[in-house]
């Protein structure tokens, strides 16, 4: 399964859902699907993009979904706890495990010699958990996802298929744009 | 009111009802009131750069938040200011227990606790220090108004001086 491929998937079966993605391919990859004021990216801060989700599903009764990385969730385990620990019904988390690290020269993350993400997030207290390989078993869990309590844990497996150009982002931009659709936008002298 | 209730207070008064830490025996002054109010989400985080990213969620999302941890966990919390709130605008105010200064004890705590000030001004953060609570109303009510006309992080640096709490 590519990963421009599940993520064209999951951005056309997520409706208006709030999308976070990790920083890097994720992101570009994200914004080649499709463009749409609800995609929040990042281009830094690696290991906190589902951190970044957990606060938003804390902050909103709306569907949210990240997307987020092997190399990055390994970086910031901790936040898989936080999740099991806070259990957000509305929180999707979809993790691209392609077992390495891709853009620093493809070494072999934890993930490709034994550790099994699914697993820590079940000891995490998160019931909701489904390793795919495929998109249409991607399809399925998604989908269900969307549409049952979670908070939910999805372990896809990815193979690398090159990297697409870089998307024309600011984050400034991305989140005043982002945020404008929870709230009214800033009026002069606010 | 004390100084506890002064943030709490302001904290309100801005509207901002999620508070994210990483738990510190001096600011549990503070956070243990917040854990009672109904009006506050009190979220606790692994380390404090998640609880930044938790906070920062939380802002896109619409609803205003503060983030709570040790100068100690302020070193782990730096990435997240340079690589994701400062070039995003988020308006992210940080209470710090300030370790390192009269009264510390513990030679570990010294030099990150001294160079909370320093990193800040590296990355052109806003910072106070609270050693006494005279004004600290106006202080806190002032610093919460730049933190969002600024749209970025602003360090609230909470002393033993002020606090009063166990350094241990």
């Amino acid at each position: 399964m590519r990963r421009f491929e599940a993520t064209q998937l999951v951005s056309r079966l997520a409706g208006n859902a709030p999308i976070v993605s990790n920083l890097g391919p994720s992101s570009d990859e994200l914004w080649h699907a499709g463009h749409r004021d609800r995609n929040f990216y990042t281009y830094g801060s690696m290991g906190l993009c589902s951190s970044i989700a957990l606060g938003m599903a804390m902050a909103t009764d709306e569907q949210i979904i990240s997307l987020d990385g092997d190399g990055s969730i390994l970086m910031n385990m901790g936040t898989v706890a936080s999740i099991g620990r806070e259990q957000p019904k509305n929180l999707t988390v979809i993790v691209w495990d392609n077992e390495k690290w891709g853009q620093t020269g493809g070494q072999t993350s934890h993930t490709g010699m034994g550790t099994d993400l699914e697993k820590v997030a079940q000891s995490c207290g998160i019931a909701r958990t489904k390793t795919v390989t495929d998109l249409e078993d991607l399809e399925a869990a998604v989908s269900e996802a969307l549409v049952t309590d979670g908070p939910n844990f999805i372990v896809a497996k990815i193979e690398e298929a090159g990297y697409m150009s870089i998307a024309p982002v600011e984050p400034e931009f991305t989140l005043y744009r982002f945020r404008n659709t929870f709230v009214e936008p800033r009026q002069p002298g606010d | 009111m004390n100084w506890a209730e002064e943030i709490i207070k302001t904290l309100k008064d801005w509207d901002t009802s999620m508070v994210v830490y990483v738990p510190d025996i001096s600011i549990h002054q503070v956070t243990s009131l917040i854990d009672e109010d109904p009006y506050f989400r009190l979220v606790s985080a692994t380390r404090e750069e998640e609880a930044i990213g938790i906070a920062v969620g939380s802002y896109a999302a619409g609803r205003n938040a503060a983030v709570f941890m040790q100068s100690s966990g302020f070193g782990n919390s730096v990435n997240a200011l340079a690589s994701l709130c400062i070039p995003a605008r988020t308006p992210i105010p940080m209470f710090i227990n300030l370790r390192g200064g009269p009264g510390e004890f513990n030679i570990a705590q010294v030099a990150m606790g001294r160079a909370v000030i320093p990193i800040m001004d590296q990355l052109g953060l806003p910072h106070f220090i609270l050693e006494d609570d005279g004004k600290m109303d106006r202080l806190l009510d002032g610093a919460m108004k730049l933190c969002h006309a600024n749209r970025q992080p602003l360090a609230i640096c909470l002393t033993q001086m002020l606090h009063g709490g166990k350094l241990a």
